[in-house]
């Protein structure tokens, strides 16, 4: 099954996936209010996130995840659009977002220009 | 239109008004955008006669029409004004990802006339758009300012999103060394124009917004794009030097040929041992960190250890190490970084700082100026001396007034002009034009004064890119700094950096332009527009008041040799080059353009 593998300590926060995806998926068109994935920052830290499913709630809990010498924030890692975080729905349609692997097989846009080798796609 | 949005922002402070307006297509097809579109209309609008910080100078931020949409190293906002420190047009080439969501937020350009009675900031925010006072934000760093900012935002997720552009104390002093920060990066070549923003009370501009760009052909511009990635990754100089260290990689290459200036420009010897690329692996923890849509990420960050700034810092490039560093004769690796940190922080320009820092350590060592009379003990290799005199200028108090008024000031008031070692009122960046003969010539002509970035002939001549030439050598170099002005100006309106003409040629770039923009421009067409945008700044400039004596290089680089290291024996032959520079450009020997050069590049109103 292929995967997209997301290294946080390669991305540069260069944001060139998010027009890669939406110049995939909406014609002619760059806008990253309008792509499937965001790159978010924290300091010197940028986490890419791809859209996954569309809740209408917000969790009712908020949690740390410790790793070591990092804590991350779960809210800004988690692929969910939700009332608390209104990404992934897009701007001047208002739909909700969520990521399509670029087809079958997959062929991620995001991935080829992805040049820090902070996404990679592999097979497991 | 495709690229370009076709909408500026005009912001009037003494009013406390906006307008939107559209932009003409003929003067986008004339002069691009970016930083050809921001000198015309500045030069149109703005008597070359205006006071730098009257409320009449306007500021001008303008993206270009590459900007935002995925191009690579799309990422350029150009800063246009009458800078206060060299009284000619100032151009900051301001990297991040401010230039990207300025695009996004539905404009190409921002317009800001007047001044407002306090400090306030301007806040795009979806559409809305806003004047907000800034008092509790006057007198904060930038970091705090943007961390503030954003907090008071109330909302995390649209904080995220929202870039900003601001002053830092140094610029609310009015000091001619202040200059833009951007996103915490530092704004390049932009000194003198943090005053200009302080003048009008403007601390920063915040954007955030969620319009579409539109591209002409997006099939065949991501071909084009996929091609250019491979082409990057396959040349050494991008893929390796700039994206392990960014551009400190230069410092060991320009050690070698005599160009690295030490001691304000005295001598060339000193051991790379604590300031390589090697110390810059074992001193910083690097990470690299990227401008908007650049896949090489020559931006790096550290934690900076020091208890006054406890948090994310930058690591010196190329122009900090020199500068900061061993110009004036630093060598601490740490020392350099946290001042750098503390220029980014007060909102100063590292090379005009540097600048000053090096006059004044001459000043005393020659015993013209006493370390009592500034009341602080400037000596060459005294880190805390500088530190200390970094962060007393931004406060403007008493000693450290003089200090900030820049290296011309200072040492016209010790009555040594001639340690000043500057071209139009701002410091030369350091490359020892001596060792650099093309580098030279352009320091001396450059519209914006002594700064690489508008002519980075070492490509050719050091590096040996696209040309094999020898740095020393003067044969040829004023054609190739003409042809690298003019390509540098192109990229600039596009809004494209220049730094990856390293791995790539200038025709590259063509069909990433045309199919963005569905134009068809071949590389003619573009020097020729390049062109245009560099007699139109020198226009400005001759209208403001400069003469081709403002093209020379101060005493030292033509009279006195290198004294030692590797370019010993050098000086530079830049008077001699100079009238065959003048006569590729189609100018007289005073410099003005001929009536005939400006009407064959439809300038005809200029004349």
């Amino acid at each position: 099954m292929a995967r997209i593998r997301i290294d946080h300590a390669k991305c540069t926060g260069c944001r060139h996936c998010e027009t890669a995806c939406s110049l995939n998926h909406v014609p002619n068109t760059v806008n990253p209010r309008r792509a499937r994935i965001r790159v978010m920052r924290d300091g010197t830290r940028y986490y890419p996130v791809i859209a996954g499913p569309f809740v209408d709630a917000a969790c009712t809990s908020k949690l740390f995840i410790e790793t070591g010498d990092h804590a991350y924030d779960q809210c800004a890692l988690c692929r969910a659009s939700c009332p608390e975080k209104p990404y992934f729905i897009e701007a001047e349609t208002g739909i909700p977002l969520k990521c399509d692997f670029c087809g079958i097989p997959p062929a991620p846009s995001c991935v080829r220009w992805c040049n820090s080798g902070a996404l990679e796609l592999v097979e497991e | 239109m495709n690229g370009w949005i076709g909408r500026c922002l005009r912001v009037n402070l003494t009013e406390g008004k906006h307008r939107i307006e559209e932009i003409h297509p003929q003067i986008l097809n004339k002069f691009l955008g970016g930083r050809g579109h921001g000198v015309k209309i500045f030069s149109d609008e703005v008597s070359p006669q205006t006071d730098p910080l009257s409320p009449d100078n306007k500021l001008i931020f303008v993206s270009g029409p590459l900007v935002g949409t995925g191009a690579i190293t799309g990422a350029s906002c150009n800063v246009v004004t009458k800078s206060s420190l060299t009284g000619a047009l100032a151009c900051a080439k301001m990297r991040g990802h401010f230039g990207a969501e300025l695009k996004f937020a539905g404009f190409d350009m921002i317009i800001v006339e007047g001044k407002a009675e306090g400090p306030v900031i301007l806040s795009i925010r979806d559409d809305k758009i806003k004047i907000d006072p800034a008092l509790e934000y006057w007198g904060r760093s930038t970091s705090e300012t943007e961390a503030l900012y954003k907090r008071n935002m109330g909302d995390p997720w649209a904080a995220r999103e929202t870039f900003l552009a601001g002053i830092g104390p140094a610029g609310e002093q009015l000091l001619p060394l202040a200059n833009i920060v951007n996103d915490r990066f530092l704004s390049v070549g932009g000194a003198g124009i943090g005053a200009v923003m302080g003048s009008k009370n403007l601390k920063a501009i915040a954007v955030k917004g969620q319009h579409s760009l539109h591209v002409a052909d997006g099939s065949r511009f991501v071909q084009v794009i996929n091609t250019m990635i491979n082409k990057l990754n396959s040349a050494s100089l991008t893929s390796q030097s700039m994206s392990q260290w960014g551009t400190a990689f230069l410092v060991g290459l320009c050690h070698q040929k005599g160009i690295l200036p030490q001691n304000n420009f005295r001598l060339g010897t000193l051991s790379l041992k604590n300031i390589g690329t090697e110390a810059l692996n074992s001193a910083f923890a690097l990470r690299s960190r990227s401008c908007f849509a650049c896949p090489v990420g020559c931006i790096k960050k550290t934690d900076v250890k020091h208890p006054a700034y406890e948090g994310r810092g930058m690591v010196p490039t190329y122009l900090a190490i020199g500068a900061l560093g061993v110009n004036c004769g630093v060598n601490d690796l740490a020392a350099i970084g946290m001042a750098n940190m503390i220029c980014a922080e007060m909102g100063l320009d590292p090379v005009a700082a540097g600048g000053m820092l090096a006059t004044a350590m001459e000043l005393i060592e020659r015993k013209t100026v006493t370390p009592e009379e500034l009341k602080i003990d400037l000596r060459f290799g005294n880190s805390d001396a500088m530190l200390e005199a970094l962060r007393m200028i931004s406060t403007k108090k008493g000693h450290a007034k003089r200090l900030g008024q820049g290296g011309k000031a200072l040492a016209e008031s010790a009555e040594r002009p001639d340690l000043f070692m500057g071209v139009k009122g701002l410091s030369l960046a350091p490359f020892d034009p001596r060792a650099i003969q093309g580098l030279g010539l352009h320091f001396a002509t450059c519209n914006y004064g002594p700064h690489h970035l508008y002519g980075n002939t070492f490509i050719d001549e050091l590096l040996n890119v696209h040309e094999k030439l020898d740095p020393w050598d003067a044969e040829g170099k004023p054609l190739l700094v003409k042809r690298f002005q003019d390509t540098t100006a192109v990229m600039d309106s596009l809004g494209l950096c220049s730094w990856p003409l390293m791995g790539l040629k200038f025709n590259n770039y063509i069909p990433m332009t045309n199919s963005c923009l569905g134009t068809e421009y071949k590389a003619d067409d573009l020097m020729a527009i390049g062109e245009r945008i560099w007699n139109l700044e020198r226009t400005f400039n001759l209208r403001a008041g400069l003469t081709s004596n403002d093209d020379t290089l101060p005493e030292r680089f033509v009279t006195e040799p290198i004294a030692d290291g590797p370019g010993q024996g050098q000086v530079s032959r830049v008077n001699e080059m100079r009238p065959e520079y003048y006569h590729l450009r189609g100018w007289n020997e005073n410099g003005e353009p001929l009536p005939e050069t400006l009407s064959a590049l439809g300038l005809e109103e200029h004349n």
